[in-house]
């Protein structure tokens, strides 16, 4: 099968490795047989989203964010309505926030998000650091990462991360994470978060094949680096979750 | 009298500290402590030269100091590294009379570019040099526009800066401010026409967000840089290196000042323009500067030589999450002629915790390594599959790459050379960060070169 993928801003969203979750998502799809087909999109530049499989945006610096912001609410609609359609999507990062129905800035400014989901997001002048360990109700096993971000979002009604037993969620210290619905996946976790999670690289992956009536076959092949790499930081992260609770 | 006992607890403290081997930050806490605002009660010298930024501030402070004092002038500075208003006020107060007053012609700072505004509440610099600001530290930054925003109410009107021209952020700091020096690189013959690496952060104008143009780019997104919308731009410099080779290891500053490059990065060169700025500004003549630059080697250690096996080494010191520290040291791999092997060390991300933060490989350009008298690249620490993983996305034949975790079998491989590709007497090259070098310089093989 051939795959096209949009790739909203990629210089302008491009913070912490972002571009790396659509790197390794065209690598896995391509392993699998078939040819993936990115597509860049730059502020102002024309987009046809008729036909997309897979909708990126990257995190970006909050102002960065503001403006992309301004030029993505011309794709709003579009957006949206291939979301309904069960177009798999990432929004990585800041780009989350433009998911919701606002974002305040730190000086207290409104912005119009897209209103795809009912949260809001209320940025501040501080950062939330920490790595992060959590679960999903998409599979079974860790999810982990590393947020750094200065948003509480608020009135997520379905997280991509239900719990966590390390760092920051939505609204606060081990509270859900992300938001999780139909086919689009969003999370403030930093980077390159499906490199780092290989059950999530095949769930997203699963998501995108089943909008073209296949799934994901039961052989697949197998990444020693980045499975050797989940499964020392979850063992590590679990180490550090238990001996937080020792000293608590 | 809190202002001379915060000043003789501080002064008491540093001398057991030093009896006993502990840091330079603990005698400042408790005069703080003691005297909130001592740091506004004393007496500063003439010049109060401060230096801060994402990379360089060190080195910077280093050659700085070193110049001041081939000048005549007498330099107070925290050569120790403590850069946040506890180890500022340790540096003073241990530097000051009972009475409160700093006894030196210059007091020169490195400051932490986070805490810049905490450090300079109580007094302010009569120069700040800001070197640039990079994607660093992640897990402790943010990003480098947050950065911005935490220096920016450290800069008060009087103060001089002395800036990166070839840097379209920390450039923003001129915006509105009267007193600016700036320094900069005219177009050398290892320019590029649009920026290189794996993300472009000047692709974008920092002011308004319209796409930015290059006439010419050093390394990075540095260079000289153009708003296809708004004014900003690279501005005229005061300090030029008007001339630079590289290959030869010269730089000729401002059109007269000849400099013959101990370590020929790009990056020493910048390190130079900002102390040269910086000292000019106090005075100090070219030929003093000049010649305490030509052929300088930096003390901190961040090239170290060594002999391992049959191998030459070198160890580039590259602050792990910093991407363009790493692509720079690539780029002096890749700018090397003879055949040579690459390790890479990530033991440790954080030295207080296991972090699961590894985005900042995906932001190195690992691929410059690509070139044919690069024959192995071992990657080794704990963190060896994160790299294995970033470097399976690049171009290099997977049959040059070896991946081990132990970085004492790693060395073993290099030492016994059990294949021939490491049984050689190729140059070796160790790129790694302050946290995990001493992993390999401490091993029993490996003999340090002065």
């Amino acid at each position: 099968m051939e795959f096209r993928f949009i790739h909203f801003y990629p210089d302008l969203m491009s913070l912490y490795g972002s571009y790396a979750n659509l790197s390794v998502l065209k690598r896995y799809l391509e392993e699998l047989g078939n040819t993936v087909v990115v597509e860049s999109v730059l502020p102002g530049q024309e987009i046809d989203l008729a036909g997309a499989d897979f909708l990126f945006m990257g995190a970006g610096t909050e102002r960065a964010q503001k403006a992309a912001l301004a030029d993505f609410m011309r794709c709003s609609d579009a957006v949206k309505a291939a979301a309904e359609r069960g177009t798999a999507m990432l929004f990585a990062g800041t780009a989350m926030e433009l998911l919701g129905k606002t974002i305040t800035d730190a000086g207290g400014t409104i912005y119009d998000g897209m209103g795809l989901a009912d949260f809001v997001a209320v940025q501040g002048p501080h950062r939330m650091v920490g790595d992060v360990y959590g679960v999903t109700d998409l599979y079974s096993g860790a999810v982990v990462g590393f947020m750094n971000k200065c948003a509480h979002i608020t009135g997520v009604k379905t997280p991509l991360l239900t719990s966590l037993a390390m760092g920051f969620g939505n609204e606060a210290e081990g509270g859900p994470e992300g938001f999780h619905w139909n086919h689009v996946f969003a999370s403030e976790l930093t980077g390159p978060l499906l490199v780092k999670n290989p059950r999530l690289l095949d769930t997203v992956a699963d998501a995108i094949l089943r909008q073209r009536n296949a799934s994901l076959p039961e052989e697949r092949p197998a990444n020693r680096w980045a499975d050797g790499s989940y499964a020392i930081t979850a063992e590590q992260l679990r180490l550090r979750c238990e001996a937080q609770k020792t000293t608590k | 009298m809190r202002k001379f006992l915060a000043i003789l607890v501080c002064k008491m403290g540093r001398a057991v500290g030093k009896l006993v081997g502990k840091g330079s930050s603990m005698p400042g806490k408790f005069a703080l402590k003691i005297c909130p605002d001592i740091l506004r009660q004393v007496e500063l010298p003439q010049h109060v030269i401060a230096v801060t930024g994402s990379n360089g501030k060190t080195s910077t402070v280093e050659m700085i100091a070193a110049i001041l004092r081939a000048g005549g002038k007498t330099v107070v500075y925290n050569e120790e590294g403590a850069n946040q208003i506890e180890g500022v006020t340790t540096m003073v107060l241990t530097h000051a009379t009972f009475g409160g007053r700093v006894n030196a012609d210059v007091l020169l700072i490195e400051s932490d570019e986070r805490y810049a505004a905490h450090s300079f509440q109580f007094f302010h610099p009569t120069e700040f040099v800001i070197t640039n600001l990079y994607r660093d530290q992640m897990t402790r930054n943010g990003h480098p526009e947050w950065v911005y925003d935490a220096i920016l109410p450290a800069i008060a009107p009087e103060t001089e800066l002395i800036l990166n021209a070839d840097d379209p952020l920390s450039s923003c700091f001129a915006d509105g401010h009267e007193r600016v020096q700036w320094f900069g690189l005219d177009r050398c013959s290892t320019d590029t026409d649009a920026p290189t690496g794996v993300y472009h952060d000047g692709a974008y104008c920092p002011v308004c967000h319209a796409p930015m143009e290059y006439d010419y780019v050093h390394y990075n997104h540095i260079g000289a840089y153009r708003c296809t919308k708004c004014s900003h731009c690279k501005p005229k410099t005061d300090y030029t290196a008007t001339s630079l080779d590289l290959e030869r290891g010269s730089l000729t500053i401002d059109g007269t000042v000849t400099i013959q490059l101990a370590f020929r990065s790009i990056y020493n060169v910048y390190n130079i323009l900002a102390a040269y700025a910086a000292c000019r500004r106090v005075g100090i003549a070219q030929d003093t500067i000049a010649g305490v630059i030509n052929n300088y080697i930096l003390k901190n250690g961040r090239m170290q030589k060594f002999i391992l096996g049959n191998h030459h080494g070198v160890l580039l010191t590259s602050k792990h999450e910093n991407s363009i520290a790493y692509d720079t040291n690539l780029r002096y791999i890749a700018s090397t002629r003879s055949d040579c092997v690459v390790l890479v060390i990530v033991d440790a991300v954080s030295r207080k915790y296991f972090t699961s933060e590894t985005s900042w490989l995906w932001d190195i350009d690992f691929d410059q390594l690509n070139v044919p008298h690069v024959k192995k690249i071992l990657l080794a620490g704990q963190y060896c599959n994160d790299l294995a993983e970033r470097f399976s996305f690049t171009g290099i034949p997977e049959e040059k790459l070896e991946v081990q975790p132990s970085i004492p079998k790693t060395a073993a491989r290099l030492q016994d050379g059990a294949e021939q590709a490491l049984a050689g007497r190729e140059d070796l090259y160790v790129v790694t960060c302050f946290s995990d070098r001493d992993k390999l310089l401490t091993l029993p093989g490996v003999k340090k070169e002065a």
